[in-house]
């Protein structure tokens, strides 16, 4: 059963959807995965953990949007979470993304987050998008930069410390891009 | 967009709703204080917002969570009450603060008797524990006039707190407890003796 009123997106190979109870155990593994989880915020413990996927629900509920549960079509795994992350303290939204362990190399990040982007600025009517990733975390940096964002400013983010902002491009410059990420849409 | 499905429960002078955005001010502030030194307090404004979306993700997560305790007329907010049961907690706790302003008038003792009776009553609980730091004497002494009583063979949630043990149902509903209870919740809506003043010496 869906825990917010998040919709439901489609890609080719993924549903974005509402966090659910079936996703708090996979969650909570990532999150206590102090190697995995280190650029993203590990928890100390499970309580931690529990919490970080309880608050994404209640930021659902407070802005409108959040973290997306990714899912597999084809198996129903859930694969990791992409959303739009704006609690109080942050410099602004952001586009975030977690890859869990065994889903990672097959760029369904990549696929997440230029739906989750097109989402951000066709339905929500965001008008810029951010990333913050923590210095030398470098997959999420290439990850980045192959969405078309590029870094902006360092600076200290209230949770993660040392911050490095990357800006992504706007909403006419993001549009025109099919969900795998070729240009084709403009030949 | 509101948290789904929680139920509202009116007593003599409050009404709890769940948890809205609107309402996260006061928390905000509240936990910003030393107030909350004994839950897990003072947080900084990151720390609160993120406590105060689990409040929300809490209720849809579990079916239960937190109340926010407003004024029955005046629609202000008093502070929380209700169920919390996270996943380091042992196990399900009745919970309150009241924002440091609005204490000493009976708020905690009003909600909470109201929500522990909607968890029995309504959810069919066989019991709960209010967790509760040593040095945190208003609630010890709440817990107490709740008619709670320290279990020290309880499991506790990381060692540094007390357990409180609520009556059951059957023993709440037997004897002169609730009766009790609501003696002293009515005496905090219609004192039957208001000094005029204090002697000076």
């Amino acid at each position: 059963m869906p825990l917010t009123n998040a919709p439901t997106l489609a890609t080719s190979r993924l549903i974005l959807r509402s966090p659910e109870a079936r996703d708090i155990e996979p969650m909570i593994a990532f999150l206590l995965d102090q190697d995995r989880a280190a650029g993203f915020g590990a928890a100390p413990n499970r309580g931690e953990a529990w919490r970080w996927f309880a608050l994404n629900v209640g930021h659902w509920h407070i802005h409108g949007y959040g973290y997306f549960a990714i899912e597999i079509k084809d198996t129903g795994d859930t694969a990791g979470i992409c959303g739009i992350w704006n609690p109080e303290g942050w410099p602004e939204p952001e586009i975030g993304w977690v890859v869990f362990d065994g889903f990672e190399g097959r760029g369904i990040a990549h696929e997440a987050a230029q739906r989750v982007r097109r989402y951000a600025y066709g339905d929500l009517g965001l008008t810029t998008l951010t990333s913050n990733i923590v210095p030398g975390n470098v997959r999420s940096i290439a990850l980045a930069e192959r969405l078309g964002a590029w870094f902006e400013r360092e600076y200290d983010n209230v949770h993660m410390g040392r911050d490095r902002l990357y800006r992504h491009p706007g909403p006419d410059m993001a549009d025109g891009r099919d969900d795998d990420g070729s240009v084709e849409a403009y030949a | 967009m509101p948290t789904q499905n929680i139920p509202t429960l009116e007593t003599r002078r409050l009404v709890l709703r769940g948890p809205e955005a609107a309402d996260y001010p006061n928390f905000k502030a509240t936990f910003s204080s030393y107030r909350s030194r004994f839950m897990g307090g003072p947080l900084n404004a990151y720390e609160a917002w993120m406590l105060y979306a689990a409040e929300i993700g809490h209720w849809n997560i579990r079916g239960y969570g937190m109340w926010m305790i407003h004024d029955k007329d005046t629609d202000e907010t008093y502070g929380m009450a209700g169920g919390w049961f996270p996943a380091a907690w042992p196990e399900r706790e009745l919970a309150w603060i009241i924002w440091p302003d609005k204490a000493g008038h009976g708020y905690a003792l009003e909600a909470t008797h109201a929500a522990r009776r909607y968890f029995y009553e309504d959810l069919g609980w066989d019991g709960a524990v209010s967790y509760i730091d040593p040095k945190n004497l208003d609630s010890i002494r709440l817990a107490e006039r709740l008619g709670a009583e320290k279990d020290h063979a309880a499991a506790t949630i990381d060692g540094n707190d007390a357990v409180y043990r609520h009556p059951s149902p059957d023993t709440l509903k037997s004897g002169q407890l609730s009766d009790g209870i609501e003696l002293e919740i009515n005496h905090y809506c219609d004192p039957l003796f208001k000094p005029k003043g204090f002697a000076i010496d």
